[in-house]
């Protein structure tokens, strides 16, 4: 990769988490494009760049952002409420890890996968209070990127 | 990753879905590896993602060493 398309891509990067952070999802390619005055498709191959390097997880059609981790661009069954907005994570780690992210306080909803029963944790001061439970991490490791859509 | 209210949730779960039992995490651990995971601000331009080695490192910080966390 050429060092300009290596600095858009960081610059990139940095204007999705900034703006996942203030507004709890990811930026379209649309915005992308006008935020860096380049056409969709340059944005789409830079959003291709960073998912080629596992730093996002793209909509396998569209191009679009599915996983700006621990962001999510679409419902789950994981809800991170923070004073500012109410969120998507992709996981139970990515749901602890936009509180960590952001530094906030969170209330978190999500349910037992097995029963479905409704769970609330919530983050006070860097401490994890409420339901008491597990997290279950099914695939190992070294197999996470293979399909992390499933992981 | 999912959230189960117990132990034998899991299980249920694992047979209900023919998955072999994975890692098990306490909330508090999840916690930890939360903010070391995803504390480092990804907007920053110095911002990478961690080599393998340094995420086994992070790994066996939170005592996360068993085979099941091998990165390769």
């Amino acid at each position: 990769m050429e060092n300009g398309m290596e600095e858009f891509d960081r610059n990139v990067r940095g204007f999705v988490y900034d703006f996942a952070m203030q507004r709890g999802y990811p930026p379209k390619l649309a915005v992308t494009a006008v935020k860096f005055s380049v056409s969709v498709d340059e944005a789409r191959d830079s959003f291709q760049r960073l998912a080629d390097a596992r730093i996002l997880v793209l909509q396998r059609d569209s191009g679009e952002i599915l996983m700006a981790n621990p962001f999510s661009a679409v419902p789950t069954a994981f809800v991170v409420e923070l004073d500012t907005y109410t969120c998507f994570a992709n996981c139970i780690w990515d749901a602890l890890g936009i509180s960590a992210m952001v530094n906030k306080d969170s209330i978190i909803k999500t349910s037992c996968a097995d029963c479905g029963k409704a769970i609330e944790l919530r983050i006070v001061k860097n401490t994890v209070l409420g339901d008491p439970g597990l997290i279950h991490f099914a695939i190992p490791a070294k197999h996470w990127w293979e399909d992390i859509v499933f992981t | 990753m999912l959230f189960f209210q117990s132990e034998e949730h899991i299980q249920a779960w694992c047979s209900t879905w023919k998955m072999d039992r994975g890692a098990i995490l306490s909330v508090e651990q999840g916690w930890r590896l939360a903010q070391a995971w995803y504390g480092p601000d990804r907007r920053e331009t110095s911002w990478r993602r961690r080599t393998v080695e340094e995420a086994k490192a992070l790994f066996a910080e939170l005592g996360l060493t068993t085979p099941f966390w091998n990165l390769r």
